[in-house]
């Protein structure tokens, strides 16, 4: 052991060093180590347990999202929808026909064969 | 970092080449259990020591060795390979021995039996060195707490003052001066017994 030391002395002092580990030695170290490597793999588990909450809120979300979607694509089709359906005016200009003309311009009820001729002249 | 690196601890263990020891904290980081496991039983006993001389209290310090251990594989990711491990590691295990002095009320070092502290009759080596080892014990729980982590890690664990250090966060000019003082009155404690040898 040396007597005096600088503080910058880089060197350990062999005697004190041993001395502090024998008076620090722990003992054995297996059932140390095989405690610690215990413990890591029940704390591997736990991470990869997942709890039933989860598993629900998990779901919930996943509802939420396809109800949400499912509320996207019906607004989006009924949106298409009401804007393809025709106004009385798209029918006058399509249905220029002299059918049609007969059948606006009469103060009776329609007969089926005049509604029916409209309707041919229409789709040609 | 390490200026001077000692190719043996002053125990005579052997250090472990950094890039084994960076190539075993990438594995056990994908996983691999055998790859921790051996780190494990390599720096068991240096982790140990380590949180004893924190925590005087064996079973404390085996508990805070073991948080550390735990606490360092969740934080393998932020373990920079180009760096020594044991370090990092020792910061960590400083780290939780000191949380858990914290955490818990401090227990004091047992009172010496009388006639191992009165410095009584030593019938054979082993009592010697169990006296020894009782008075180092009792002489490091005075020190303050950086001052005992910083001499154990020099002298006994064969860290450099840059090490020190970085495990203790302080200066390197502050690790030196904690070591001196350290080792002065653990040496003058030694010089004690062996005169009355």
């Amino acid at each position: 052991m040396k007597e005096s030391s600088l503080p910058f002395d880089h060197r350990a002092d062999p005697e004190l060093g041993a001395a502090l580990r024998a008076a620090l030695e722990p003992g054995d170290p297996a059932p140390f180590v095989a405690r610690v490597l215990a413990q890591a793999r029940l704390a591997r588990a736990r991470r990869h347990e997942v709890p039933t909450w989860d598993i629900l809120a998990r779901w919930a979300r996943a509802g939420i999202t396809a109800a949400a979607a499912a509320a996207l694509v019906a607004g989006f089709a009924m949106g298409r929808a009401i804007q393809s359906r025709a106004t009385p005016d798209d029918v006058m200009v399509a249905s220029a026909g002299a059918g049609a003309n007969a059948l606006l311009s009469s103060p009776r009820a329609p007969d089926a064969s005049v509604v029916f001729t409209s309707l041919v002249e229409r789709d040609r | 970092m390490r200026t001077d690196p000692p190719p043996q601890l002053p125990g005579g263990v052997a250090r472990i080449p950094q890039r084994d020891e960076a190539e075993l904290a990438a594995r056990a980081r994908a996983g691999d259990r055998a790859a921790f496991g051996t780190l494990v039983e390599r720096f068991a006993p240096q982790a140990r020591r380590v949180a004893r001389a924190v925590l005087q209290n064996p079973d404390d310090a085996d508990d805070a060795a073991q948080d550390a251990f735990l606490s360092a594989l969740v934080k393998l990711e932020q373990y920079d390979p180009r760096r020594p491990f044991g370090p990092w590691l020792m910061r960590i295990v400083a780290n939780a021995a000191t949380d858990r002095r914290r955490r818990r009320a401090v227990r004091q070092a047992e009172p010496l039996e009388p006639e191992l502290a009165g410095g009584g009759s030593r019938p054979d080596l082993e009592a010697e060195r169990r006296v020894l080892g009782e008075r180092l014990r009792a002489a490091l729980a005075q020190l303050p707490e950086r001052r005992r982590l910083a001499v154990v890690l020099f002298d006994v664990e064969g860290y450099s003052h840059a090490e020190l250090a970085d495990i203790l966060g302080i200066p390197e000019g502050t690790a030196r001066s904690e070591v001196f003082h350290a080792r002065r009155t653990l040496r003058s404690l030694l010089q004690d017994w062996k005169e009355e040898g």
